[in-house]
Order: structure tokens, then sequence, then C-alpha cells
């Protein structure tokens, strides 16, 4: 194999971001050098990864690559391997586009910031270790890149450590997510007991048929070991804090890149290793952690009062929707969930890059005391509120198009399957849309529009770097979601189809016929078709609207629509109302408690929510406990 | 040539009909016959029917006020692509066996895109600066979440009942609705569905904000609320957009649930003997006048009347009233479609 093959291109793509991180704790001292590192760092990484596309998504290719050149050998892989099928390429795509707009981001955005060299190493540690487990073949390597992506994400969260709560939220991130690691190692060593073997392809090949209960204790173990990554329930209220704390292009590396090795690994593990999503119970595993994140974090995000903290619970609902949607095990819904995960990734990262913006300008995130910044950041707005539209499912953005086929997928689930279970996951989902709708609502009112506060007058735009990497997130936002098509043709439905496709997986990695000997009937590769129940076309009715729109407003601008006669003054008396006798800073409608209507009839669930999340990292631990016990039942007695 | 001709004929879909025209002639006409009818039931003479037409222009020839606190371009589109988002709703709903815009739309889409009016007016009012706004916008969402859930309730019962009686499982389409009724009767007579059409007739008022559902608006305690800064051309357009929506909303309900008149039409056209273009262009019209004049009687049953017996909620009275009776009533309806009943 030449250097310049195709199959190197994985490892490159994993190379140049560690590589990067090294030659810019030696050279970087000089902003110039260090930024140019960076930058080339994860645009080879991007570059490696588009030059798959073709082969991996569209051909089908399943690359499978031995470092040194290892091959089996006596029937079992020893050498240490990277894997890349579609699923595989499908994540480390999402995670390098996100790295990228990031690391543009960043360089405006930590331009006061001290240590930066620092910085930008452990962020492409980061990078490098989510890349890394996403293209890896091999249980144990992504456990190591688990570790190195843990660590590199406390010591980030922790970056501006002279911030409030920045240490704290590390130390809880810490203690959980090393809980999440060492779980994921002690699966790792009960797997390897039993098959000894550690690579993915051949444990999936000999573990599937031979379900023990070491086994199942494993499955419990790398379960909840992944969860903790992905922050779902009841692993949210770390997601909170590191968010809360950590600077915001490492929060777009938290929500859009690790969040999704987490749930990379629970695909791989369910649909992989164990093979049994087949199994009602499995199905049922997926959907309920799902539909509970989901709903839970949304009401989450509706009590809080902080930017930054509201956005870190809302990214746990929307993986709540992927999780639920991986769970149905149809066609559709895998391909929905996947479709989702793109989705959340790119506005999740546009959201917490404009609330890094106002941070950058204000020096705060607190809702209650921001306002009015629409007439100082007027472009940060606009993308704010692409943003909040996308994730709300606002027709015509991406947010709405991976929903709406996520509704389909579990309404049909439901009805094919006959479980009325998944009918209420429906309207779950349904309701908890509406409820991120209300919860941005409530951000845009509160942070820019209503009225600018004196202390804001002085306010300036972001630099022209920060609103182009929120215009890249932007833009992706209207094009994924007015062509559903293409993604779903070229993105989501191969990736959708390598997640059926386990002997093919088996086979491309051990050699063809394996799955077959080993296995008694290897998994057939299905055909990912499937019919969408409604009609959707976003470009027709974007049309339309652009022409009913131009027709409006031509006859309103030659109705003179917008001559202005009258300004009454800034310090007109009538803005200083009171609410029922109270000043404004009393009254019910302060930034974080705007929508007291809906939280007064359900102040009992408030109540009992914001007893339940103490912020002790000691009860955060037990839960983690817990979580472990319940599913080690739940593995035990149900699976 | 032929591809000048239909895009002519879009654009009259959508200037003409069943776009801007009927919407704005048959939302201010519903908008007139409400208050004509609720000053009779308070025993007032009432304005006369074409008083929301006077008012309309009345707006459009005062000044517009843009208060210093607002940020002046968000504050003067919102209200423009309500009104343009609304009409293409419109578009989208079928007029009995007569749909403009085909297979683009279905009922899961309509929810989402019925979100997008409440927005506008929502940002419009949030970016008036004002304090009144802030409460407005705030009982509006609140209100919104609330009618939300029944809605949905009521989209699922509907697309279950549809789907298991053509085969296919689930039908989220407004066209294979429309013409299924058309086909085998009107939904509202199905027992099953029953539940369902009340659910949604309370759910109305509810949507466009009308009493006793209007905390977000409420004259009285808050000016209007989000509409408090308009004035002008902008506030026109405010109230041809909630005259429009009762439009919207009742003819939805007309094609979700009354879709079997659209069989009558075709059946009295056929009676008469007429047949090819002329049979088309006259069941259109047709259908319109009984579109319209059924959106009347919808509005008068669950608007007007509700109006004038009820006193406004509390905006957390809302939020249960919808939550616990609302939806009560269109879970049943969904449970006894899931049955096959």
């Amino acid at each position: 194999m030449s250097m310049l093959s195709y199959q190197h291109f994985p490892i490159y793509a994993i190379m140049s971001l560690f590589l990067g991180a090294f030659l810019v704790v030696m050279l970087g001292k000089n902003r110039a050098v260090r930024n140019a590192l960076a930058f080339i760092s994860v645009s080879a990484s991007l570059g490696f990864l588009l030059a798959l596309v073709k082969r991996v998504m569209i051909d089908g290719e399943v690359i499978a690559y031995w470092m040194g050149g290892r091959v089996p050998a006596g029937g079992y892989a020893i050498g240490i391997a990277l894997e890349v099928d579609a699923l595989s390429l499908f994540f480390g795509l999402l995670i390098a586009v996100a790295v990228f707009v990031s690391c543009v981001y960043s360089f405006s955005y930590m331009s006061h910031d001290d240590n930066v060299r620092e910085y930008y190493t452990l962020f492409l540690m980061l990078a490098g270790g989510v890349m890394g487990l996403v293209l890896s073949g091999d249980l144990f390597n992504m456990f190591i890149m688990v570790e190195i992506l843990t660590f590199a994400a406390v010591a980030l969260t922790a970056f501006r450590n002279t911030a409030a709560g920045a240490l704290e939220a590390a130390f809880k991130y810490l203690v959980v997510g090393c809980m999440g690691s060492t779980c994921i190692l002690v699966g790792t060593v009960m797997l390897y007991a039993q098959a000894h073997t550690l690579n993915f392809a051949q444990l999936s090949a000999l573990i599937a048929g031979d379900m023990n209960t070491a086994t199942k204790v494993a499955f419990a173990l790398l379960f909840i070991g992944f969860s903790t990554k992905a922050f779902i329930v009841p692993f949210h209220p770390l997601a909170a804090d590191a968010h809360g704390a950590a600077p915001a292009s490492i929060s777009v590396l938290i929500s859009g890149v690790l969040t999704k090795s987490g749930l990379y690994g629970i695909i791989r593990l369910t649909y992989f290793l164990f093979q049994s999503m087949g199994l009602g119970s499995m199905q049922f595993l997926l959907v309920f952690v799902g539909s509970l994140s989901m709903f839970i974090c949304v009401t989450m995000a509706l009590a809080q009062h902080d930017f930054k903290r509201l956005l870190a619970f809302h990214s746990i609902s929307q993986i709540g929707y992927v999780l639920t949607a991986a769970g149905l095990c149809t066609a559709m819904g895998i391909s929905a969930g996947l479709y989702h995960a793109m989705n959340h990734t790119i506005f999740k990262g546009l959201l917490f890059l404009a609330a890094g913006a106002v941070l950058h300008q204000t020096g705060t995130t607190d809702l209650g005391r921001l306002g009015g910044l629409s007439k100082r950041m007027p472009h940060t707005t606009v993308l704010f509120l692409i943003g909040a539209f996308s994730i709300s499912g606002i027709p015509p953005f991406n947010g709405f198009a991976s929903k709406w086929m996520i509704y389909q997928a579990t309404y049909m689930k439901a009805v094919e399957s006959g479980n009325i279970g998944f009918l209420l996951v429906t309207i779950i989902a349904l309701v908890t849309s509406v409820l991120t709708l209300a919860s941005f609502v409530k951000v845009s009112q509160s942070v820019f529009f209503g009225r600018l506060p004196a202390e804001f007058e002085n306010v300036k735009e972001v630099p022209f770097g920060m609103r182009f990497a929120m215009g890249i997130f932007a833009l992706l936002c209207v094009v994924t979601g007015l062509f559903p098509n293409l993604v779903t043709n070229y993105l989501t439905k191969p990736a959708a189809a390598a997640v059926f496709s386990v002997g093919n997986y088996i086979d491309s990695m051990m050699g063809a016929g394996y799955a077959e000997s080993v296995m008694a009937a290897p998994p057939a590769a299905p055909v990912i078709t499937y019919t969408e129940l409604g009609c959707w076309d976003p470009v027709s009715w974007l049309l339309i609207l652009a022409i009913a729109l131009l027709a409006v407003t031509i006859v309103a601008l030659a109705g003179k629509y917008d001559r202005v006669s009258l300004r009454p003054a800034a310090t007109d008396a009538k803005h200083d109302l009171f609410f029922g006798g109270e000043e404004s800073v009393y009254s019910q409608v302060g930034g974080g408690d705007l929508f007291w209507g809906f939280k007064h009839n359900w102040r009992h669930y408030f109540g009992f929510m914001h007893d339940l999340h103490s912020g002790i990292v000691n009860d955060y631990a037990l839960w983690a406990l817990v979580a472990l016990a319940l599913a080690l039942l739940f593995s035990l007695i149900v699976l | 040539m032929s591809i000048i001709l239909s895009a002519l004929q879009y654009l009259g879909y959508i200037l003409i009909f069943p776009g801007f025209l009927f919407c704005f002639l048959g939302g201010m006409l519903l908008c007139g016959i409400d208050r004509k009818i609720v000053a009779k039931m308070q025993k007032r003479v009432g304005p006369p029917v074409l008083q929301p037409f006077y008012d309309f222009f009345k707006l459009c020839g005062k000044e517009t006020i843009v208060p210093a606190a607002a940020a002046k371009t968000t504050f003067l589109m919102a209200p423009l692509v309500g009104l343009a988002a609304l009409v293409v709703i419109q578009l989208f709903i079928p007029v009995f066996h007569f749909s403009a815009f085909s297979g683009m739309a279905d009922i899961i889409v309509i929810l989402y895109l019925l979100l997008i009016p409440a927005l506008s007016i929502i940002i419009g009012g949030a970016a008036s600066g004002s304090p009144y706004a802030g409460v407005g916008l705030s009982r509006e969402m609140v209100t919104v979440i609330a009618c939300e859930l029944p809605l949905v309730l009521v989209l699922l019962a509907v697309a279950k009942t549809v789907g298991s009686a053509l085969g296919t499982g689930l039908c989220f389409s407004l066209t294979e609705i429309a013409a299924y009724q058309a086909a085998n009767g009107s939904l509202i007579l199905r027992a099953s569905m029953i539940p369902a059409a009340l659910a949604f007739l309370l759910v109305i008022p509810g949507e466009t904000g009308n009493h006793p559902f209007d905390a977000a608006e409420a004259e009285t305690e808050i000016c209007e609320g989000m509409l408090a800064e308009y004035s002008g051309p902008p506030l026109a357009v405010y109230k041809l957009s909630h005259a429009i929506k009762m439009l919207t909303l009742t003819s939805l309900f007309v094609a979700l649930f009354l879709g079997g008149i659209g069989g009558k039409i075709v059946n009295i056209l056929a009676l008469l003997g007429l047949t090819g273009g002329a049979a088309g262009a006259l069941g259109v019209l047709l259908g319109a006048v009984v579109l319209f004049l059924l959106c009347a009687l919808i509005t008068i049953v669950c608007i007007s009347l509700v109006h004038a017996a009820t006193a406004r909620l509390k905006i957390e009275q809302i939020f249960k009233y919808y939550w616990t009776v609302v939806s009560a009533l269109a879970l049943m309806s969904l449970v006894l479609a899931w049955y096959g009943l």
C-alpha cells in the first residue's frame, strides 16, 4: 500500500489531530503559528474523511485497516485495527465539521484568554480522542480514546478556572466521567475474558450467539459507561454544569461531538456487539431512556436562568430524540435518528456559539440581566434565531425535517407492533418540540429582544471570524432542512444500512465467510427502504412563501407601510410600568420565569425536580450507581 | 407556453383563490359575523358586518409609530411574515375535492406551520420592547403549548382512523383524508371521532386567541399584550391575520371532519347534468361557497357563542383546561381509533 492509499486515510484523520496537539504545544508560542497549526490539523482531518465519502457512503465499501499490517493470525485478531463503515464515517464527518467550525470560532473567541497554547492542545486532544473512538475497530482502543477525551474535556471545562463554578463543574464531570470510564473498562475486561479478543468485529461474531451471565453484566457496564459520555438521564446534570462553565467553543464539542461518541458507542453496542436490537426489551430500554431524557431535560431547560445551562439541557433533550429513534430498530427510525444526530450537532453548535458571542461581548449569560441585544448585535440575533427555529422544529429548518421523520417512525412503529407505548412516545416527542420552542422564545425575549439594559448600551457586534463560524452552521441548518432527500440518500441511508449489516462488518475485518462460520446465520444485509407516510416539500413551500411574502411586502411598501411619523423619546415614562403594583424586577415575567402559566400547573413536578437536582456531586455519583444497579438488574432479569 | 399558463394558474391560486383574496374576504366576513352575533347576544345593535373592512382600511391610512425601544426591522417585518405564512397554510388545506397544492404538506407539517404565525406575533411583540408585550408573549406561548397537546392528539386520531380504513395503517395526507371522506362520508359521523371533533372545536378559540382564551391579548389589563405598541398598517396586518386564522382553523376543521360534503357536491353537479371543465369550475365555486358557510357556522358556534357566554380565564386556567378536559376528549378518540372502533 502506498502512503497515499485511501486505506490510510482514517488513521491520518486521527493522527493529524494528535500531531497538531503536540506541534501546538512545541511550536505554538507565536499566535499566528499556533492558529495555523490548529487550522491545518483540523482541516486535514476533515479533508481525509471527505475523501472517503464516495467509497464508503456511495459505493458501500468498509475500510478495514490493520496498524503495522498485523493481520489476524491463528484465527485471533491481535493487531490494532481501525474499521470504517458508513456509520463510523457518518459520525466522523459530524465530528470533523464541528471541530473545524469550533476551531475557526476559537481564533477570535479565545483571543483574550491566557494559556491559549494549552487550550489548542487540549482542544485537539479532545477532537482526536473522539475521532479515534468512532473510527476504531477495537474495543480496548475505544476505551483508550474515551479516557483521552474525558480528561481533555475535564481540563477544558475548567479552562477558565477563574470563572465561578468552573472547577466545581470539572470536578463533578471528573468523578462521574471516571465512573463511566471504569464501567467501560470493566465491561471490556469481562468480554475479553469470555472471547479472548478485543477486536470489535471478532467480538461481535463470538459474543452474539452466546449470551451468558458474564456477557449480560458486561453489557450493562458498557451501556452505562457510554451513557455517561452521552449525558443521557440520569447523567444530565453534569452536562449542564460543564456547559455552563466551559468556553462556548468547547461547549460545541461537548454537545456536538462528545455526546455523539456516547451515542455511537450505544449504537455499536446494541446493534453490533450484542446484536440484541431485535429483542423487544432492548428496544424498550433505549426508547424508554430516550423519551425520559427528551422530556425531563426539556422541562429542566424551562426552569433555567442561564443561557448556556439552558442550552445544555436542550442538548440532552435532543439526544433523547436520537436515542428514541435509534431504539425503534426500524430502517426509518435509525435513519431519522442519525439525521437528527447530525442536525443536533449543527444547530446546537450554532446556539452555543451564539451564547458564546453574547458572553464575549457582555460578559454574562444570565437571562435576567440581558436584553435588547438585537439592536446592538443584529447578525448574531439572526443567526441565533435560525438555530432556535431549527432546534424547535419549525419548518423549513433542519430540526423539523428530522423530527418529522422521528414522529412518523415512532407512530409507524406503534401501528406495526400494536404497542400503545410507542404512541405515547410519539405524543411526548411532539409535545417536547413545542416546549423547546417555548424555551427559545424565552431566550430570544430575554436576551435579544425586550429592553436593552443601560449597562449594555455600548455593546458591539462580535468580530467577523465568530460570525463566519456561526454562519457556516446557520447555512448548514438551512441546507440540510431544505434538501432532506440529499441528506437521507447520501448520508443517513448508507449509515442506516451499515447499522443493519453486522455480517458485512465482521467479514470485512475478519475475512469473507468468517461471520457465517462462527455465527450460525449471520444477519443478512437489509435493503434500506421505507415509505414516508406524510409529505413535506420544503423547497416548494419556501417558494410559495417567498411569492406570498413578496406580494404582501410590495403591497405594504407601496402603501408606505414603513413610513414612521412619530418616534417617542427613549425615556418615555410609559416604559417604566409596574405589574400589579410590583416593580418589573419582582414581576412574574422576569427572564428566568417567563412561562409561569405553564410552570404553575406543573409546580409539584418542578418542585420535585428542583429538590432532586441538588448540585452535590455525591448525589450525582449515587445516581450513577443506582443507574448501574438498575442496568444490571435489567440486563440479568429481562434481557 | 404551457409553463407560463401553469405558472399563471399557481399565481392565481396564491393571489386569488384559495390565497389572498379569498382569505381576505372570507376572514374579514367571518370576523364581522362574529362581532354581529356577539352584539346580538348581548342585546346590542353591534357594528355592520362589513365593519372589519372599514377598520382595516382606516388603520392602513393611519401613521405608524415605532417605539424607541423597538428593533425596527423585526418589529415591522414580523406581521408581514405571519400573514404570508398563514395564507400559505390556507393554500394547503383542500376545499373538499379541490386542493391547490397537494402532496406538499401533511397534517403534521400543518401543525408546525401553524406555529409560524404565532411565532411571528411573538417575535414582533418581543421586538417592540414593551413590558406589556413581554407579559402578552408569555401568555401567548403558554396558550400555544396548551393547545398543542389536544391538537396533536386529534390529528393522530384522524391519521389512525383514516389510515386503518384505507389499509395503510396511517394517513397523514390531507388530500387523502378529504378523498376518503368524499367517498365514505364525513368523519364526524363516526361515533369514535365525535370527541375529537369536539376537542378541535374547543381548540379553535384558543388558537385564534378569542374569548375566553384571550389572556394573551386581554385589552383591559395588558392593553392587547403583544399588539400594545403596534399602530397603523402593521396593526391592520395583525388584525387581518387574526381574521384569516379564524378562517384557516375552521376550514381545517371542515377538511378533517366534514369532508363528506365534498361527495355531495359532486353528486349534485352530476344530477344537474354538468360534466367536464364547467363542472370542475362550478364545483370549486360551489365548494368555496359551502366551505365559507360552514366556516361561518363553526365560527358562530365555537367562537361567537362561547365569547358571549363566558368571561376571560386566567392563563393557568387556560393551560389546565386544555391539558385536562380537552386533551381527555381527544385522547378518548385516539384510544377508540387505536382499537379500531
